[in-house]
């Protein structure tokens, strides 16, 4: 019984531990709690040791899509007090390029020293009373 | 002899016209003789969308389906094309992108600018020209370069500045079009799921041009879960601004 109820814990967990690892993909990787529902190897030094457990647990590898995931429980006196991350699919070369995907930028790493030599704009668009104030309208001018 | 970027600035040409509410600029070589002709035919193909989809005039189709004049089962083929157009994009995009206003009229200017754009560098091709760069409201299609060997470059408006550029980026092959959708002109076409994280700006580099504007608008409006999104199921690189000024792209925006 205390068993099954740890299960439920550590599964619900992985999905936790990755949301936060990872929100964009969240959706994607937090699959690991659908195939989860494996045992919890009790390698923690606390686990049977009373009525209340205390220790920490390794929940089993959990293959989802993007490569295998396992987390660790620490649980103090029954309670989930710490749940960490033993294996994320970073190495996997799909989930890396997942998570680069989208990455924050800084203006002067898009904007080359070249940026004079441009032939068109783009921007929202225009009305054809703005576009003479445009960027575009002063290129198409010098032309 | 002089650099080479001011023999090229002098070998090219561009010819505006007014279009749908917008002006459209046509840049290709001087020395291809057609220009004008081929400024001529850009200048019909936006007329034709302009007269059937514009609901600034009575007259057009979409105007008289508005008013319930003309059931889109009997509009014209090019009207019905449009309305699949939308709504492929309106699946395609989790409902973010939607050609109905709120008040139930119907309004597909969500992706009339893109595919007058679309069809007018058919036309160019047509023609037999092959290297030019057409900028529609600040949606851009090129093909080829600017001069032998080189590729057209584009400058990205800032929105909290609209006379500088935050951004630069070269198209090619693979990213031929280069759409820009901003907060200032949010439309009826499109809708913000809750608790998105808005977006000030979104460029959207892609093959196509009605794939790069209608993401951009799309991305705009559902935020960066629809950016996330995006970036994994199309081939585009994308370049979005937050509110912050702070900037979010692909790592393949900066390296073609």
């Amino acid at each position: 019984m205390r068993l099954r109820t740890l299960t439920l814990a550590l599964a619900a967990s992985a999905g936790i531990v990755a949301a936060g690892w990872q929100a964009g993909a969240a959706h994607e990787v937090a699959v690991a709690r659908a195939g989860s529902g494996g045992t919890v190897p009790a390698s923690g030094d606390g686990a049977g040791s009373s009525a209340a457990p205390s220790g920490s647990y390794q929940g089993q590898t959990v293959q989802t899509r993007y490569g295998p995931v396992q987390v660790q429980v620490t649980v103090s006196d029954g309670k989930i007090t710490d749940v960490a991350a033993l294996q994320l699919p970073q190495n996997d070369g799909h989930s890396a390029r997942i998570s680069s995907a989208v990455e924050p930028m800084l203006r002067s790493e898009v904007l080359s020293a070249q940026s004079a030599d441009i032939q068109t704009i783009s921007g929202a668009t225009y009305t054809s009373e703005a576009y003479a104030s445009s960027l575009q309208s002063a290129l198409d001018n010098t032309r | 002899m002089t650099g080479p970027a001011a023999t090229e600035r002098r070998d090219r040409a561009t010819r505006v016209f007014d279009s749908m509410g917008t002006v459209v600029s046509l840049t290709a070589g001087a020395a291809d003789g057609i220009l004008d002709e081929a400024a001529a035919a850009v200048e019909g193909t936006f007329a034709g969308y302009d007269r059937r989809f514009s609901l600034y005039r009575p007259d057009s189709e979409l105007s008289r389906i508005a008013a319930r004049e003309l059931s889109l089962a009997a509009a014209g083929p090019k009207v019905r094309e449009m309305y699949a157009l939308a709504m492929h994009w309106q699946l395609e995009a989790n409902g973010v992108f939607t050609p109905v206003r709120t008040d139930g009229v119907l309004d597909l200017s969500g992706v009339v600018k893109a595919a007058a754009i679309r069809d007018a560098g058919e036309v160019l091709l047509g023609l037999g020209l092959t290297d030019w760069c057409l900028n529609a409201g600040g949606d851009v299609l090129t093909h080829g370069g600017p001069g032998p060997g080189a590729a057209w470059r584009a400058g990205i408006v800032d929105p909290a500045d609209r006379g500088a550029l935050l951004a630069d980026v070269t198209l090619g092959p693979g990213r031929q079009a280069l759409a820009t959708s901003g907060s200032s002109e949010r439309g009826a076409h499109i809708w913000s799921p809750a608790g998105a994280e808005p977006l000030a700006q979104v460029s959207v580099l892609a093959a196509d041009i009605v794939t790069a504007d209608v993401l951009a608008t799309a991305v705009l409006a559902g935020g960066v879960p629809l950016l996330e999104e995006a970036v994994r199921r199309w081939p585009v690189q994308v370049l979005a601004v937050r509110p912050d000024g702070s900037l979010l792209g692909t790592p393949g925006w900066k390296r073609p």
